[in-house]
């Protein structure tokens, strides 16, 4: 399925539906801010960015 | 979410606030693709206090504190969901919530503002975030265009509309 299709497939769900999957989304949001992943990649992205710069 | 939609309606039922629509990215979801938030904007108009007296959302922080609730800066944490409360302090937020359109979240009755008045509050508003909002909706055939344009002109918001077709719609009407 392509992905105008597929959005289009998410916007027509009942809005029951598309809470239950903003609620999957607002957990995994905070599991990922729980592991700290988000801020190892914006660390990592500022060293490449300082080595790309030589600074 | 339906145990904080339940909560804002014991809230409404015991007269602390008045009508209330779900606004700001909950509310667009039910237009649009559900995208990720980690809050939820309810629009309100609170009850007239007795003497004309300037309205605050004391009583609405007072009612959570008194049942146990958390209060985080401007949200209110209700059953897990930060609920920022917006009183309708303007003839548009009036409007939108007067035109709200009735719902359910697993057959609890909500109301959420039309995608026209999302769009025009998200105009007003003005951060890049609500201008992506505005461009989900026109991409999407999610507002009737001649409706938002009434709506933007009754509420002055011309000029900003203008501003925005230059930005972001030039060579795409439709």
């Amino acid at each position: 399925m392509d992905k105008s299709k597929m959005r289009a497939r998410l916007a027509s769900l009942s809005f029951t539906e598309k809470i239950k999957i903003l609620e999957k989304l607002r957990d995994r949001d905070r599991v990922i801010a729980a592991s700290g992943l988000r801020r190892k990649v914006a660390v990592d992205a500022r060293k490449k960015a300082d080595k790309d710069t030589g600074s | 979410m339906k145990a904080a939609i339940e909560a804002i309606n014991r809230m409404q039922a015991d007269g602390i606030i008045g009508k209330y629509a779900i606004g700001g990215a909950v509310g667009a979801t039910f237009y649009l693709e559900p995208a990720a938030t980690l809050d939820v904007d309810v629009f309100v108009i609170l009850p007239t206090a007795p003497g004309g007296l300037l309205l605050s959302l004391s009583p609405i922080y007072d009612y959570w504190k008194a049942r146990g609730g958390t209060v985080e800066d401007e949200y209110i944490v209700i059953s897990g969901w930060p609920v920022q409360f917006l009183p309708a302090n303007n003839e548009l937020e009036l409007e939108a919530l007067a035109e709200a359109v009735p719902t359910t979240v697993e057959d609890v009755g909500t109301w959420v503002l039309t995608a026209e008045h999302l769009a025009a509050i998200a105009l007003r508003t003005g951060r890049p975030k609500d201008h992506n909002r505005i461009l989900q909706f026109i991409e999407e055939g999610a507002v009737d265009r001649k409706r938002l344009q009434t709506i933007v002109e009754r509420h002055h918001l011309n000029e900003r509309w203008k501003q925005f077709e230059r930005r972001f719609l030039e060579g795409t009407h439709g």
